[in-house]
């Protein structure tokens, strides 16, 4: 009889990490981007806080998504898929951290400050957007095309029945 | 400086950043030699450079054989800019190895 495996794997650790940079990531581009135009306190702010947010929660999901690499890479059939996510996780990852580190920037040095940077900083993001969509492209074609991380249950579903 | 090639800079440089990254490479199943570019000992996992100028990224197996002068020896002998010479099999896109020889 097949035995229903732990559900805390090592693999597993990064589907639980991997979507709070998405939303966190996702939603801070959208509050800069309408904070070059709306002159209002709240989407600047919040902008900063959930970009702040978004950039550890990416490099959390890269340490989770490396430990699940050395597990699911022996079990896919296609593992140039998995290499490519984690090289444009990591573009991701380092477009975040660049426009947070202007923004820092642009907070503490007073020279710094105005509508160019904040310009800049928004281009980045729109950047880091466009590959966290194709990074989670790549990650759903991992998980629904090839099953990395998942447990394929037996056919005749015999590790449910205790 | 002007502030805003400072800040135009660091934009540049984090998309140059954003294009870098090397693909790996699929080939069939057979033998092929090359030289070690990086070792990943926690993963037990090589990255191979073909003298084509491929990358193969290979993930040790149980089954996975490694010599050295007809011995054979620890993952731990690997190391960064060892020539060696690889027999994988190709299985799906997957390249599973099962023997490495270090030549060196």
């Amino acid at each position: 009889m097949a035995q229903l495996p732990e559900f805390l794997r090592t693999e597993v650790y990064h589907p639980l990490t991997v979507h709070f940079p998405i939303v966190l990531l996702l939603i801070a581009t959208a509050f800069k981007v309408i904070a070059l135009f709306v002159k209002r306190e709240v989407w600047q702010l919040g902008g900063r806080i959930l970009l702040a947010a978004g950039v550890i929660a990416a490099w959390a999901a890269i340490y989770t998504g490396d430990l699940a690499d050395g597990i699911v890479s022996r079990q896919i059939c296609d593992p140039t898929v998995l290499y490519s996510h984690e090289q444009f996780a990591y573009t991701v990852a380092w477009l975040f951290t660049a426009a947070a580190f202007v923004e820092g920037l642009s907070l503490t040095v007073r020279k710094l400050g105005g509508k160019w940077v904040s310009i800049s900083i928004v281009l980045l993001m729109l950047a880091g957007s466009g590959f966290l969509t194709y990074v989670g492209h790549l990650g759903a074609k991992l998980v629904y095309q090839q099953a990395a991380g998942v447990y394929v249950p037996s056919k005749d579903c015999s590790e449910f029945e205790n | 400086m002007n502030r805003n090639y400072v800040v135009m800079l660091l934009l540049m440089t984090s998309l140059f950043l954003a294009a870098c990254g090397e693909k790996t490479a699929v080939v069939e199943s057979g033998t092929y030699t090359g030289t070690v570019k990086k070792v990943e000992a926690d993963k037990r996992e090589i990255y191979v450079t073909l003298d084509d100028g491929k990358l193969l990224e290979l993930y040790f197996t149980e089954n996975t054989e490694l010599v050295r002068d007809s011995v054979n020896v620890n993952f731990t002998t690997l190391q960064q800019g060892q020539r060696v010479q690889v027999t994988v099999e190709k299985v799906g896109k997957r390249l599973d190895p099962e023997r490495v020889r270090i030549m060196e």
